[in-house]
């Protein structure tokens, strides 16, 4: 499998970071929803910790992400209806946002509670802005709100793939997918 | 050493100890605080509550003496959390010992530096404990300043599952300052 994205596939690069972060998300997602309902004990203090660390490699895998795009070139869509076209465009653009938003959200609240912020007791990382408790409760609300929107948004995405792969037929998750093959090779290429 | 000298360097010792040290009072800008590790990054706190009885030469700093009662419930680190959770039976327990005292047994000199060595009592554990001490002389007074670092568990503070020092570290730095009044 290459490195870089073909005319059809999604080459190695691109599909780890997507799936690297999938994981990353959707268990700092779930973290987050347990963690605060936990008594006040080191499980929960560890538990915020992992989900901050967890937030910070998704921040992290972001902006490579977001590097390797400009060298990468992309898959060409797949025919589809235009109006598809533009909401998957549209879902793929929001989730980049909040990809950034809702980990800087959290680094922010974190920084104006005046927590420490240490990635997975390796590092710390320095605080965004003074202690500021009305700045904390904007981003916490922000932090929270975001998530909800990405849930919304990811239900939107997953379900826009599930749809194109029992419904359509079409190599839309395939080319993404980890070791899949393609169903539609084009003619004189090996799948 | 022969037996006459001995009995007339304790006779000296005695007679010139009490003369030298003067009691001091304990101004209310005084502070004592420490500053503690968590998940990497220092924070610091105070005790708003503590007494200190103080006599002090500086000249013979043997002859001096600190005795010194902390109110514990009064520990403030600037976090709500924490300070919920410091009088707790885990950390500082202070239904069960509400106060720490420290009382030194003698003064020495390490180099320039002056050593108080005395008897840390926290949470019903008692240890000895050596601080720094600087003596500052002011205008009718003097700054006492002392340092020195602990390692919470030797006390058991942040005792069960919060020993775990990869996120509390066990070393909290000590730090006292202290402004003196001379007594009449």
């Amino acid at each position: 499998m290459a490195w870089r994205s073909d005319r059809l596939r999604w080459g190695a690069a691109a599909k780890g970071l997507h799936w690297l972060m999938a994981l990353g998300i959707i268990g700092a997602g779930v973290l987050g929803l347990v963690m605060t309902g936990m008594d006040r004990g080191m499980a929960k203090i560890n538990a915020f910790a992992i989900h901050k660390s967890i937030g910070l490699t998704v921040l992290a895998l972001f902006v490579l992400r977001l590097a390797w795009r400009f060298f990468d070139r992309r898959p060409a869509d797949l025919p589809m209806p235009r109006l598809q076209r533009i909401a998957a465009h549209a879902v793929h653009g929001i989730l980049y946002l909040l990809m950034l938003a809702i980990p800087l959200a959290g680094w922010l609240y974190n920084s104006a509670r005046g927590y420490p912020l240490q990635w997975f007791k390796q590092f710390n990382l320095p605080a965004l802005v003074a202690k500021n408790e009305g700045l904390a409760e904007f981003a916490i609300a922000a932090h929270v709100w975001l998530f909800w929107i990405l849930v919304a948004v990811l239900v939107a995405h997953v379900g826009g793939a599930l749809l194109h792969h029992f419904f359509e037929r079409d190599d839309t998750l395939r080319r993404m997918l980890p070791f899949a093959r393609l169903r539609h090779p084009p003619s004189g290429e090996s799948p | 050493m022969t037996r006459p000298s001995t009995l007339a360097f304790l006779l000296a010792g005695a007679l010139a100890l009490p003369a030298f040290a003067a009691d001091y009072s304990v101004g209310a800008n005084s502070t004592l605080g420490f500053t503690a590790d968590f998940q990497g990054e220092k924070f610091n706190g105070s005790f708003r509550s503590f007494e200190a009885v103080i006599a002090y030469d500086a000249e013979h700093p043997e002859a001096s003496k600190f005795d010194v009662t902390i109110d514990l419930a009064s520990v403030a680190t600037g976090d709500s959390d924490r300070d919920d959770a410091l009088p707790g039976s885990e950390f500082f327990a202070v239904k069960q010992h509400p106060k720490a005292r420290y009382t030194t047994s003698g003064f020495r000199k390490d180099g320039d530096q002056v050593i108080a060595d005395g008897t840390l009592t926290l949470k019903g554990i008692r240890k000895p404990v050596s601080l720094r001490v600087t003596f500052t002389p002011a205008a009718g007074g003097a700054v006492l300043e002392v340092a020195t670092t602990l390692k919470r568990l030797d006390f058991d503070v942040g005792s069960g599952e919060y020993a775990d020092t990869s996120t509390i570290g066990n070393e909290v730095a000590v730090n006292g300052r202290l402004e003196l009044t001379a007594k009449e």
